[in-house]
Protein backbone atom coordinates (compact mmCIF):
# COMPACT_ATOMS: atom_id res chain seq x y z
CA UNK A 1 0.00 0.00 0.00
CA UNK A 2 2.78 2.59 -1.02
CA UNK A 3 0.59 5.27 -2.27
CA UNK A 4 -3.40 5.52 -1.11
CA UNK A 5 -5.26 8.36 -3.04
CA UNK A 6 -6.93 10.24 -1.06
CA UNK A 7 -9.77 8.49 -1.83
CA UNK A 8 -9.05 5.30 -0.80
CA UNK A 9 -7.58 6.87 2.50
CA UNK A 10 -10.89 8.03 3.20
CA UNK A 11 -12.59 5.12 2.25
CA UNK A 12 -10.52 2.92 4.43
CA UNK A 13 -11.03 5.67 6.89
CA UNK A 14 -14.89 5.24 7.23
CA UNK A 15 -14.98 2.00 7.38
CA UNK A 16 -11.77 0.62 9.70
CA UNK A 17 -13.04 2.25 12.51
CA UNK A 18 -16.61 -0.24 12.92
CA UNK A 19 -14.66 -2.96 11.31
CA UNK A 20 -11.40 -2.99 13.55
CA UNK A 21 -13.99 -2.99 16.48
CA UNK A 22 -15.99 -5.88 15.13
CA UNK A 23 -12.91 -7.60 14.36
CA UNK A 24 -11.10 -6.97 18.59
CA UNK A 25 -14.51 -7.42 20.03
CA UNK A 26 -16.73 -9.97 18.21
CA UNK A 27 -13.83 -11.88 16.19
CA UNK A 28 -11.32 -12.33 17.94
CA UNK A 29 -13.55 -13.60 20.76
CA UNK A 30 -14.89 -16.41 19.10
CA UNK A 31 -11.59 -17.49 18.21
CA UNK A 32 -10.47 -17.15 21.89
CA UNK A 33 -13.35 -19.66 22.46
CA UNK A 34 -12.09 -22.06 20.04
CA UNK A 35 -8.98 -21.54 21.50
CA UNK A 36 -10.26 -22.77 24.93
CA UNK A 37 -12.39 -25.09 23.80
CA UNK A 38 -10.01 -27.50 23.50
CA UNK A 39 -8.72 -27.30 26.97
CA UNK A 40 -9.55 -28.16 30.43
CA UNK A 41 -9.86 -25.14 32.70
CA UNK A 42 -11.17 -24.95 35.79
CA UNK A 43 -10.62 -21.61 36.84
CA UNK A 44 -11.47 -21.76 40.37
CA UNK A 45 -8.65 -24.57 40.76
CA UNK A 46 -6.67 -23.91 37.84
CA UNK A 47 -4.06 -20.88 37.16
CA UNK A 48 -4.14 -22.33 33.44
CA UNK A 49 -5.40 -24.12 30.93
CA UNK A 50 -4.22 -27.45 30.19
CA UNK A 51 -4.96 -28.98 26.73
CA UNK A 52 -6.78 -31.80 26.37
CA UNK A 53 -7.57 -31.84 22.35
CA UNK A 54 -10.94 -33.24 21.49
CA UNK A 55 -12.52 -34.36 25.09
CA UNK A 56 -14.48 -31.47 25.62
CA UNK A 57 -16.35 -31.93 22.44
CA UNK A 58 -16.65 -35.96 22.86
CA UNK A 59 -18.19 -34.81 26.57
CA UNK A 60 -20.69 -32.94 24.99
CA UNK A 61 -21.55 -35.30 22.21
CA UNK A 62 -21.42 -38.70 23.37
CA UNK A 63 -21.69 -38.68 27.05
CA UNK A 64 -23.55 -35.37 28.55
CA UNK A 65 -27.53 -36.58 28.53
CA UNK A 66 -27.74 -32.82 29.73
CA UNK A 67 -26.71 -30.89 26.38
CA UNK A 68 -29.08 -33.40 24.21
CA UNK A 69 -31.69 -32.69 26.25
CA UNK A 70 -31.38 -29.07 26.49
CA UNK A 71 -31.00 -28.52 23.03
CA UNK A 72 -34.03 -30.98 22.07
CA UNK A 73 -36.31 -28.72 24.56
CA UNK A 74 -34.30 -25.70 22.64
CA UNK A 75 -35.03 -26.60 19.42
CA UNK A 76 -38.27 -27.81 20.37
CA UNK A 77 -39.53 -24.44 21.64
CA UNK A 78 -38.27 -22.36 18.62
CA UNK A 79 -40.60 -24.58 16.48
CA UNK A 80 -43.65 -24.35 18.81
CA UNK A 81 -43.23 -20.98 19.64
CA UNK A 82 -42.60 -19.57 15.80
CA UNK A 83 -45.07 -21.58 14.42
CA UNK A 84 -47.54 -19.99 16.58
CA UNK A 85 -46.52 -16.66 15.99
CA UNK A 86 -46.20 -17.10 12.11
CA UNK A 87 -50.17 -18.28 12.74
CA UNK A 88 -51.48 -16.21 14.54
CA UNK A 89 -49.48 -12.72 13.01
CA UNK A 90 -50.69 -13.93 9.88
CA UNK A 91 -54.04 -13.94 11.00
CA UNK A 92 -54.03 -10.48 12.38
CA UNK A 93 -52.72 -9.52 9.72
CA UNK A 94 -55.05 -10.51 7.44
CA UNK A 95 -57.89 -9.27 8.79
CA UNK A 96 -56.25 -5.54 9.17
CA UNK A 97 -54.73 -5.26 6.19
CA UNK A 98 -57.33 -3.43 4.99
CA UNK A 99 -56.89 0.81 5.74
CA UNK A 100 -59.28 1.11 8.49
CA UNK A 101 -59.42 4.30 11.14
CA UNK A 102 -57.64 3.18 14.26
CA UNK A 103 -54.48 1.46 12.23
CA UNK A 104 -51.72 3.44 13.58
CA UNK A 105 -52.90 3.08 16.91
CA UNK A 106 -53.04 -0.44 17.11
CA UNK A 107 -49.39 -0.48 15.65
CA UNK A 108 -48.62 1.76 18.55
CA UNK A 109 -49.91 -1.02 21.27
CA UNK A 110 -48.59 -4.04 19.96
CA UNK A 111 -44.85 -2.40 19.58
CA UNK A 112 -45.78 -2.77 23.08
CA UNK A 113 -44.02 -6.08 24.47
CA UNK A 114 -41.45 -6.46 22.25
CA UNK A 115 -40.07 -3.16 23.56
CA UNK A 116 -40.38 -4.43 27.40
CA UNK A 117 -37.01 -5.72 29.01
CA UNK A 118 -37.00 -9.26 28.23
CA UNK A 119 -36.68 -9.99 32.27
CA UNK A 120 -38.88 -7.70 33.45
CA UNK A 121 -41.55 -9.53 31.07
CA UNK A 122 -40.32 -13.10 32.58
CA UNK A 123 -40.76 -11.93 36.46
CA UNK A 124 -44.22 -10.17 35.73
CA UNK A 125 -45.33 -13.37 34.20
CA UNK A 126 -43.88 -15.60 37.08
CA UNK A 127 -45.65 -13.39 39.01
CA UNK A 128 -49.46 -14.10 37.45
CA UNK A 129 -48.64 -17.40 36.83
CA UNK A 130 -47.64 -18.59 40.41
CA UNK A 131 -50.00 -21.92 40.22
CA UNK A 132 -51.33 -20.62 44.11
CA UNK A 133 -51.40 -17.39 43.99
CA UNK A 134 -50.99 -16.13 40.70
CA UNK A 135 -54.06 -13.78 39.26
CA UNK A 136 -54.14 -15.77 36.11
CA UNK A 137 -55.02 -19.19 38.05
CA UNK A 138 -57.44 -16.78 40.82
CA UNK A 139 -59.17 -15.58 37.00
CA UNK A 140 -59.48 -18.82 35.90
CA UNK A 141 -60.89 -20.36 39.14
CA UNK A 142 -63.38 -17.52 39.14
CA UNK A 143 -64.72 -18.74 36.16
CA UNK A 144 -64.95 -22.26 37.09
CA UNK A 145 -61.81 -24.05 35.39
CA UNK A 146 -59.17 -25.84 37.34
CA UNK A 147 -55.94 -23.87 38.32
CA UNK A 148 -53.03 -24.62 36.25
CA UNK A 149 -49.69 -25.55 37.30
CA UNK A 150 -47.86 -23.11 34.93
CA UNK A 151 -43.89 -23.46 36.23
CA UNK A 152 -44.31 -26.38 38.58
CA UNK A 153 -45.03 -29.53 36.20
CA UNK A 154 -42.43 -30.62 34.73
CA UNK A 155 -44.96 -30.98 30.99
CA UNK A 156 -46.83 -27.95 31.40
CA UNK A 157 -43.76 -25.30 32.10
CA UNK A 158 -42.05 -25.71 28.89
CA UNK A 159 -45.47 -24.40 27.41
CA UNK A 160 -45.88 -21.77 29.95
CA UNK A 161 -42.55 -20.14 28.47
CA UNK A 162 -43.64 -20.86 25.07
CA UNK A 163 -46.58 -18.91 26.00
CA UNK A 164 -44.71 -16.03 26.97
CA UNK A 165 -42.85 -16.14 24.10
CA UNK A 166 -45.86 -15.98 22.06
CA UNK A 167 -46.91 -13.51 23.95
CA UNK A 168 -44.06 -10.93 23.66
CA UNK A 169 -43.02 -11.78 19.81
CA UNK A 170 -46.64 -12.28 17.99
CA UNK A 171 -46.54 -8.35 17.71
CA UNK A 172 -43.32 -8.83 15.46
CA UNK A 173 -44.57 -11.60 13.10
CA UNK A 174 -47.99 -9.21 12.87
CA UNK A 175 -46.57 -6.22 11.77
CA UNK A 176 -43.73 -7.16 9.43
CA UNK A 177 -46.67 -9.30 7.54
CA UNK A 178 -49.23 -6.01 7.49
CA UNK A 179 -46.49 -4.41 5.82
CA UNK A 180 -45.75 -7.34 3.59
CA UNK A 181 -49.74 -7.74 2.86
CA UNK A 182 -49.88 -3.77 2.14
CA UNK A 183 -47.32 -3.71 -0.12
CA UNK A 184 -48.84 -6.18 -2.28
CA UNK A 185 -49.98 -4.61 -5.91
CA UNK A 186 -54.60 -4.21 -6.22
CA UNK A 187 -54.44 -4.81 -9.97
CA UNK A 188 -53.86 -9.03 -9.24
CA UNK A 189 -57.15 -8.63 -6.60
CA UNK A 190 -59.11 -6.51 -9.13
CA UNK A 191 -58.79 -8.98 -11.87
CA UNK A 192 -59.19 -12.03 -9.41
CA UNK A 193 -62.82 -10.70 -8.36
CA UNK A 194 -63.58 -9.92 -11.72
CA UNK A 195 -62.78 -13.50 -12.76
CA UNK A 196 -64.95 -14.51 -9.89
CA UNK A 197 -62.61 -15.39 -7.28
CA UNK A 198 -63.58 -16.16 -4.03
CA UNK A 199 -62.04 -14.46 -0.71
CA UNK A 200 -60.55 -17.67 0.09
CA UNK A 201 -59.55 -18.56 -3.25
CA UNK A 202 -57.66 -14.87 -3.97
CA UNK A 203 -55.68 -15.77 -0.71
CA UNK A 204 -54.20 -18.73 -1.60
CA UNK A 205 -54.01 -17.94 -4.97
CA UNK A 206 -52.54 -14.42 -4.90
CA UNK A 207 -51.75 -13.53 -1.29
CA UNK A 208 -49.80 -16.92 -0.18
CA UNK A 209 -47.45 -17.42 -2.64
CA UNK A 210 -46.61 -13.74 -3.10
CA UNK A 211 -45.85 -13.30 0.76
CA UNK A 212 -44.28 -16.70 1.18
CA UNK A 213 -40.79 -15.11 0.97
CA UNK A 214 -41.27 -12.85 3.84
CA UNK A 215 -42.98 -15.38 5.75
CA UNK A 216 -39.45 -17.30 5.68
CA UNK A 217 -37.16 -14.42 6.05
CA UNK A 218 -39.06 -12.87 9.46
CA UNK A 219 -39.34 -16.60 10.65
CA UNK A 220 -36.05 -17.33 9.99
CA UNK A 221 -35.24 -13.62 12.01
CA UNK A 222 -37.28 -15.20 14.50
CA UNK A 223 -35.92 -18.65 15.08
CA UNK A 224 -32.56 -17.32 15.18
CA UNK A 225 -33.09 -14.99 18.03
CA UNK A 226 -35.36 -17.53 19.77
CA UNK A 227 -32.83 -20.09 20.23
CA UNK A 228 -30.80 -17.63 22.27
CA UNK A 229 -33.55 -18.34 24.89
CA UNK A 230 -32.28 -17.12 27.93
CA UNK A 231 -34.22 -14.19 30.29
CA UNK A 232 -37.82 -16.17 30.29
CA UNK A 233 -35.97 -19.40 31.47
CA UNK A 234 -34.38 -17.21 34.37
CA UNK A 235 -37.36 -15.67 35.20
CA UNK A 236 -40.01 -17.89 34.50
CA UNK A 237 -38.84 -20.88 36.10
CA UNK A 238 -34.91 -20.83 36.89
CA UNK A 239 -35.14 -23.85 34.27
CA UNK A 240 -37.24 -25.82 36.49
CA UNK A 241 -39.03 -27.56 37.88
CA UNK A 242 -35.69 -29.77 37.92
CA UNK A 243 -33.85 -28.38 35.19
CA UNK A 244 -37.00 -29.40 32.57
CA UNK A 245 -36.97 -25.47 31.01
CA UNK A 246 -33.12 -25.37 30.48
CA UNK A 247 -32.26 -23.96 27.35
CA UNK A 248 -28.97 -24.04 25.71
CA UNK A 249 -27.98 -20.82 26.35
CA UNK A 250 -29.19 -21.31 30.36
CA UNK A 251 -26.77 -24.23 30.37
CA UNK A 252 -23.64 -22.58 28.69
CA UNK A 253 -24.24 -19.69 31.30
CA UNK A 254 -23.75 -22.06 34.19
CA UNK A 255 -21.00 -24.06 32.98
CA UNK A 256 -19.05 -21.21 32.19
CA UNK A 257 -19.73 -18.06 34.36
CA UNK A 258 -21.61 -20.18 37.59
CA UNK A 259 -19.33 -23.38 37.89
CA UNK A 260 -16.40 -21.24 36.00
CA UNK A 261 -15.46 -24.88 33.97
CA UNK A 262 -13.82 -22.41 30.96
CA UNK A 263 -12.95 -25.20 28.74
CA UNK A 264 -16.09 -27.15 28.79
CA UNK A 265 -18.23 -23.69 28.17
CA UNK A 266 -16.13 -22.88 25.14
CA UNK A 267 -16.42 -26.25 23.86
CA UNK A 268 -20.53 -25.82 24.22
CA UNK A 269 -20.26 -22.50 22.97
CA UNK A 270 -18.87 -23.43 19.57
CA UNK A 271 -20.69 -26.17 19.43
CA UNK A 272 -24.17 -23.15 20.15
CA UNK A 273 -22.69 -21.00 17.24
CA UNK A 274 -22.45 -24.27 14.66
CA UNK A 275 -25.60 -24.74 15.33
CA UNK A 276 -26.41 -20.74 14.61
CA UNK A 277 -24.18 -20.88 12.00
CA UNK A 278 -26.57 -23.13 9.64
CA UNK A 279 -29.63 -21.07 10.30
CA UNK A 280 -28.03 -17.88 9.79
CA UNK A 281 -26.17 -19.12 6.28
CA UNK A 282 -29.75 -19.47 5.04
CA UNK A 283 -30.72 -16.30 6.12
CA UNK A 284 -27.97 -14.14 4.68
CA UNK A 285 -28.23 -15.98 1.34
CA UNK A 286 -32.01 -14.75 1.55
CA UNK A 287 -30.65 -11.36 1.76
CA UNK A 288 -28.19 -11.65 -0.92
CA UNK A 289 -30.25 -13.17 -3.62
CA UNK A 290 -32.86 -10.03 -2.58
CA UNK A 291 -29.99 -7.60 -2.52
CA UNK A 292 -29.76 -8.92 -6.01
CA UNK A 293 -32.71 -8.62 -7.41
CA UNK B 1 -62.85 -10.92 5.26
CA UNK B 2 -59.90 -11.70 3.56
CA UNK B 3 -59.71 -9.92 0.79
CA UNK B 4 -56.53 -7.80 1.55
CA UNK B 5 -57.30 -4.53 -0.76
CA UNK B 6 -61.05 -3.54 -0.31
CA UNK B 7 -61.95 -5.19 -2.94
CA UNK B 8 -65.86 -6.27 -2.41
CA UNK B 9 -68.11 -5.03 0.10
CA UNK B 10 -66.81 -5.62 3.98
CA UNK B 11 -69.84 -6.11 5.54
CA UNK B 12 -70.63 -5.01 9.25
CA UNK B 13 -70.30 -8.18 10.94
CA UNK B 14 -66.57 -8.34 9.71
CA UNK B 15 -65.92 -5.30 10.69
CA UNK B 16 -67.45 -5.78 13.82
CA UNK B 17 -65.40 -9.60 14.21
CA UNK B 18 -62.27 -7.73 12.81
CA UNK B 19 -63.23 -4.81 15.89
CA UNK B 20 -63.50 -7.96 18.96
CA UNK B 21 -60.55 -9.61 17.89
CA UNK B 22 -58.13 -6.53 17.80
CA UNK B 23 -59.48 -5.90 21.23
CA UNK B 24 -59.24 -9.32 22.28
CA UNK B 25 -55.69 -9.14 21.53
CA UNK B 26 -54.95 -5.68 22.43
CA UNK B 27 -55.91 -6.86 25.80
CA UNK B 28 -54.08 -9.62 26.33
CA UNK B 29 -51.16 -7.83 24.94
CA UNK B 30 -51.62 -5.28 27.58
CA UNK B 31 -52.66 -6.82 30.77
CA UNK B 32 -49.08 -7.97 32.48
CA UNK B 33 -48.42 -4.11 32.31
CA UNK B 34 -51.44 -3.27 33.41
CA UNK B 35 -51.09 -5.96 36.54
CA UNK B 36 -47.97 -4.57 36.98
CA UNK B 37 -49.07 -1.48 37.27
CA UNK B 38 -52.16 -2.12 39.55
CA UNK B 39 -50.33 -4.16 42.03
CA UNK B 40 -46.71 -1.68 42.53
CA UNK B 41 -50.01 0.25 43.76
CA UNK B 42 -50.93 -2.03 46.43
CA UNK B 43 -50.40 -3.08 50.11
CA UNK B 44 -47.67 -5.77 49.88
CA UNK B 45 -50.16 -8.24 51.51
CA UNK B 46 -52.52 -7.47 49.09
CA UNK B 47 -50.17 -8.08 46.15
CA UNK B 48 -51.87 -11.12 44.90
CA UNK B 49 -55.83 -10.42 44.87
CA UNK B 50 -57.54 -9.91 42.00
CA UNK B 51 -58.83 -6.66 42.40
CA UNK B 52 -57.99 -4.10 39.94
CA UNK B 53 -60.04 -0.91 40.48
CA UNK B 54 -58.24 2.04 43.21
CA UNK B 55 -60.37 3.48 45.73
CA UNK B 56 -63.68 1.17 45.19
CA UNK B 57 -61.80 -2.27 45.36
CA UNK B 58 -58.80 -1.82 46.77
CA UNK B 59 -57.07 1.12 49.08
CA UNK B 60 -54.00 2.35 46.47
CA UNK B 61 -50.41 2.61 48.55
CA UNK B 62 -47.44 3.79 47.75
CA UNK B 63 -45.69 1.83 49.35
CA UNK B 64 -44.23 -0.24 46.46
CA UNK B 65 -42.76 3.17 45.16
CA UNK B 66 -41.90 4.23 48.69
CA UNK B 67 -39.46 0.90 49.19
CA UNK B 68 -37.63 1.58 46.06
CA UNK B 69 -37.18 5.02 46.15
CA UNK B 70 -36.33 5.45 49.55
CA UNK B 71 -35.21 2.47 51.21
CA UNK B 72 -33.44 0.85 48.88
CA UNK B 73 -32.49 4.77 47.16
CA UNK B 74 -28.93 3.95 46.71
CA UNK B 75 -29.67 0.71 44.69
CA UNK B 76 -32.32 1.94 43.10
CA UNK B 77 -30.90 5.35 42.20
CA UNK B 78 -27.43 3.56 41.19
CA UNK B 79 -29.31 0.69 38.59
CA UNK B 80 -31.67 3.77 36.98
CA UNK B 81 -28.50 5.72 36.44
CA UNK B 82 -26.08 3.18 34.89
CA UNK B 83 -29.08 1.71 32.61
CA UNK B 84 -29.16 5.34 31.25
CA UNK B 85 -25.86 6.07 30.98
CA UNK B 86 -25.14 2.74 29.21
CA UNK B 87 -27.58 3.23 27.40
CA UNK B 88 -27.40 6.85 26.20
CA UNK B 89 -23.09 6.09 25.21
CA UNK B 90 -23.05 3.15 24.20
CA UNK B 91 -26.03 3.61 21.48
CA UNK B 92 -23.75 7.15 20.64
CA UNK B 93 -20.94 5.20 19.90
CA UNK B 94 -22.92 2.76 17.85
CA UNK B 95 -24.22 5.39 15.93
CA UNK B 96 -21.06 7.17 15.27
CA UNK B 97 -19.14 3.95 13.74
CA UNK B 98 -22.19 2.50 12.21
CA UNK B 99 -22.95 6.04 10.45
CA UNK B 100 -19.36 6.22 8.99
CA UNK B 101 -19.20 2.65 8.07
CA UNK B 102 -23.02 2.41 6.64
CA UNK B 103 -21.97 5.74 4.72
CA UNK B 104 -18.93 3.84 3.12
CA UNK B 105 -20.36 0.74 2.19
CA UNK B 106 -23.34 2.38 0.03
CA UNK B 107 -20.95 4.90 -1.57
CA UNK B 108 -17.59 3.41 -1.83
CA UNK B 109 -16.77 0.53 -4.09
CA UNK B 110 -14.05 -1.36 -2.08
CA UNK B 111 -12.10 -3.66 -4.28
CA UNK B 112 -10.32 -6.14 -2.38
CA UNK B 113 -13.21 -7.47 -0.63
CA UNK B 114 -16.63 -7.09 -2.27
CA UNK B 115 -18.84 -4.51 -0.37
CA UNK B 116 -21.60 -6.96 -0.36
CA UNK B 117 -19.13 -9.73 1.48
CA UNK B 118 -18.16 -7.18 4.26
CA UNK B 119 -21.11 -5.91 4.40
CA UNK B 120 -22.96 -9.58 5.11
CA UNK B 121 -19.80 -10.70 7.50
CA UNK B 122 -20.77 -7.83 9.82
CA UNK B 123 -24.79 -8.39 9.61
CA UNK B 124 -23.67 -12.09 10.43
CA UNK B 125 -22.00 -10.89 13.81
CA UNK B 126 -25.85 -9.80 14.98
CA UNK B 127 -26.70 -13.51 14.79
CA UNK B 128 -24.22 -15.44 17.55
CA UNK B 129 -25.36 -16.04 20.74
CA UNK B 130 -23.96 -13.52 23.46
CA UNK B 131 -23.27 -16.36 25.37
CA UNK B 132 -21.08 -17.96 23.26
CA UNK B 133 -18.55 -15.09 24.00
CA UNK B 134 -19.16 -14.58 27.42
CA UNK B 135 -16.11 -16.55 28.59
CA UNK B 136 -13.80 -14.10 26.28
CA UNK B 137 -15.34 -11.14 27.33
CA UNK B 138 -14.98 -12.24 31.34
CA UNK B 139 -11.38 -12.92 30.85
CA UNK B 140 -10.67 -9.68 29.04
CA UNK B 141 -12.92 -7.23 31.19
CA UNK B 142 -10.85 -9.07 34.19
CA UNK B 143 -7.27 -8.65 32.44
CA UNK B 144 -8.65 -4.95 32.09
CA UNK B 145 -9.87 -4.57 35.78
CA UNK B 146 -13.28 -3.49 34.26
CA UNK B 147 -15.23 -6.06 35.84
CA UNK B 148 -18.42 -4.25 37.79
CA UNK B 149 -17.65 -0.99 36.27
CA UNK B 150 -20.06 0.72 33.35
CA UNK B 151 -17.20 1.08 30.50
CA UNK B 152 -17.02 -2.73 30.06
CA UNK B 153 -20.42 -2.60 29.58
CA UNK B 154 -20.83 -0.18 27.21
CA UNK B 155 -17.89 -1.34 25.61
CA UNK B 156 -20.17 -4.87 24.72
CA UNK B 157 -22.98 -2.93 24.09
CA UNK B 158 -21.42 -0.83 21.47
CA UNK B 159 -20.07 -4.33 19.70
CA UNK B 160 -23.52 -6.03 20.71
CA UNK B 161 -25.33 -3.46 18.40
CA UNK B 162 -22.89 -1.90 15.96
CA UNK B 163 -23.93 -4.85 13.65
CA UNK B 164 -27.61 -4.22 13.20
CA UNK B 165 -26.49 -0.18 13.17
CA UNK B 166 -23.74 -0.28 10.24
CA UNK B 167 -26.59 -3.15 8.42
CA UNK B 168 -29.21 -0.33 8.48
CA UNK B 169 -27.29 2.84 8.08
CA UNK B 170 -26.16 1.02 4.84
CA UNK B 171 -29.96 0.77 4.23
CA UNK B 172 -30.48 4.14 4.64
CA UNK B 173 -27.83 5.67 2.80
CA UNK B 174 -28.34 3.53 -0.08
CA UNK B 175 -32.17 4.68 -0.48
CA UNK B 176 -30.43 8.00 -0.67
CA UNK B 177 -30.06 9.49 -4.26
CA UNK B 178 -26.30 10.29 -4.72
CA UNK B 179 -27.09 13.64 -6.88
CA UNK B 180 -26.62 16.25 -3.97
CA UNK B 181 -23.53 14.84 -2.70
CA UNK B 182 -21.94 14.16 -6.13
CA UNK B 183 -23.04 17.95 -6.91
CA UNK B 184 -21.60 19.02 -4.00
CA UNK B 185 -17.84 17.09 -4.61
CA UNK B 186 -17.70 18.68 -8.27
CA UNK B 187 -18.07 21.99 -6.52
CA UNK B 188 -14.67 20.66 -4.56
CA UNK B 189 -15.92 19.51 -1.48
CA UNK B 190 -14.57 16.58 0.11
CA UNK B 191 -16.16 13.33 0.68
CA UNK B 192 -15.76 14.23 4.54
CA UNK B 193 -17.62 17.33 4.22
CA UNK B 194 -20.07 15.81 1.74
CA UNK B 195 -21.32 13.02 4.23
CA UNK B 196 -21.34 15.55 7.50
CA UNK B 197 -23.17 18.68 5.41
CA UNK B 198 -25.00 16.78 3.17
CA UNK B 199 -25.63 12.96 3.41
CA UNK B 200 -26.34 12.86 7.68
CA UNK B 201 -28.73 15.84 7.83
CA UNK B 202 -30.59 14.37 5.13
CA UNK B 203 -30.67 10.60 6.69
CA UNK B 204 -31.40 12.22 10.27
CA UNK B 205 -34.54 10.26 10.56
CA UNK B 206 -32.38 7.24 9.60
CA UNK B 207 -29.84 7.79 12.43
CA UNK B 208 -32.44 8.69 14.98
CA UNK B 209 -34.01 5.17 14.29
CA UNK B 210 -30.42 3.75 14.75
CA UNK B 211 -30.17 5.29 18.06
CA UNK B 212 -33.64 4.60 19.49
CA UNK B 213 -33.52 1.10 18.48
CA UNK B 214 -29.62 0.78 20.32
CA UNK B 215 -31.12 2.71 23.08
CA UNK B 216 -33.86 0.08 23.80
CA UNK B 217 -31.91 -3.16 22.92
CA UNK B 218 -29.02 -2.00 25.40
CA UNK B 219 -31.71 -0.78 28.10
CA UNK B 220 -33.03 -4.26 27.75
CA UNK B 221 -29.68 -6.13 27.47
CA UNK B 222 -29.71 -8.96 30.70
CA UNK B 223 -27.12 -11.57 29.91
CA UNK B 224 -24.24 -9.20 29.67
CA UNK B 225 -25.20 -6.87 32.21
CA UNK B 226 -25.10 -9.30 35.16
CA UNK B 227 -22.24 -11.09 34.33
CA UNK B 228 -20.27 -8.28 34.52
CA UNK B 229 -22.02 -5.88 36.36
CA UNK B 230 -23.40 -7.42 39.61
CA UNK B 231 -23.13 -4.40 41.94
CA UNK B 232 -21.43 -1.05 41.56
CA UNK B 233 -22.65 -1.43 37.66
CA UNK B 234 -25.37 -3.01 38.11
CA UNK B 235 -28.75 -1.90 36.03
CA UNK B 236 -32.26 -2.28 36.22
CA UNK B 237 -32.34 -5.51 34.68
CA UNK B 238 -29.81 -6.80 37.61
CA UNK B 239 -31.77 -5.08 39.97
CA UNK B 240 -35.07 -6.92 38.97
CA UNK B 241 -33.58 -9.97 39.07
CA UNK B 242 -32.25 -9.50 42.30
CA UNK B 243 -35.58 -8.84 43.57
CA UNK B 244 -35.68 -12.29 44.32
CA UNK B 245 -35.05 -13.60 47.56
CA UNK B 246 -34.51 -16.53 49.52
CA UNK B 247 -38.12 -16.39 50.42
CA UNK B 248 -39.11 -16.43 46.46
CA UNK B 249 -40.31 -13.10 44.78
CA UNK B 250 -41.76 -10.06 46.13
CA UNK B 251 -44.52 -9.36 44.01
CA UNK B 252 -44.78 -5.77 44.93
CA UNK B 253 -41.28 -5.19 44.42
CA UNK B 254 -41.28 -6.54 40.74
CA UNK B 255 -44.25 -5.10 39.86
CA UNK B 256 -42.46 -1.17 41.11
CA UNK B 257 -39.09 -2.12 39.53
CA UNK B 258 -40.96 -3.54 36.08
CA UNK B 259 -43.00 -0.25 35.21
CA UNK B 260 -39.54 1.63 36.13
CA UNK B 261 -37.79 -0.65 33.41
CA UNK B 262 -40.57 -0.67 30.85
CA UNK B 263 -41.69 2.67 30.68
CA UNK B 264 -38.56 4.11 29.01
CA UNK B 265 -38.27 1.87 25.86
CA UNK B 266 -41.95 1.33 25.45
CA UNK B 267 -42.37 5.27 24.97
CA UNK B 268 -39.66 5.36 22.96
CA UNK B 269 -41.08 2.57 20.98
CA UNK B 270 -44.22 4.34 20.80
CA UNK B 271 -42.68 7.59 19.68
CA UNK B 272 -40.40 6.43 16.90
CA UNK B 273 -42.70 3.42 15.72
CA UNK B 274 -42.59 3.93 12.30
CA UNK B 275 -38.56 2.90 12.15
CA UNK B 276 -38.19 0.30 14.41
CA UNK B 277 -40.30 -2.40 12.42
CA UNK B 278 -37.74 -1.93 9.32
CA UNK B 279 -35.60 -1.89 12.34
CA UNK B 280 -36.34 -5.26 13.99
CA UNK B 281 -36.51 -6.97 10.69
CA UNK B 282 -33.31 -6.25 9.28
CA UNK B 283 -34.36 -3.70 6.58
CA UNK B 284 -36.52 -6.67 5.12
CA UNK B 285 -39.75 -4.81 5.97
CA UNK B 286 -39.91 -1.08 4.73
CA UNK B 287 -42.76 0.79 6.08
Amino acid sequence: MATLSSRDRVKWAFLLPALVYLMLLAIFPLIWTLTLSFTRWNANTMARPQFIGLENFRYFLFEDPRFWFDLRFTAMYVAVAVSVELVLGLLLASLLSQSFRGKNFFRVIFLIPMACPPIAVAFLWRMMLHPDIGVINSMLQGIGLRAVKWTTSAAVAPFTIMMVDIWEWTPFMFLALLAALQSLPTELYQSAAVDGATSWQMFRGITLPLITPMIITVSLIRAIDAFKLFELVFGITGAGPGGATESLSYYVYLIGMKWFKLGRGSAISWLFVILLIGLALILISRFRRERTQ
Amino acid sequence: MLDAHGIGKRRPVGVLITWVILLVFSVWTLFPIFWAAVTSFKQPGESYTTTFIPYRQFKPTLHAWKDAFVTTRDRTLRSLLNSIIIATLSSAAVLLLGAFAGYSLARFIYRKWKNKDIAFFILSQRMFPPVAVLIPYFLIMQNLRLLDNITSIIIVHTAMNLPLAVWLMLDFFADLPKDLEEAAMIDGCSHFRAFVSIALPIAAPGLVAVYVLAFILSWNEFIFVIVFGYSKAMTLPVMIAGSLSVRGLDFWKVASLSIMAIIPPVILAMVFSRYLVRGLTMGAVKE
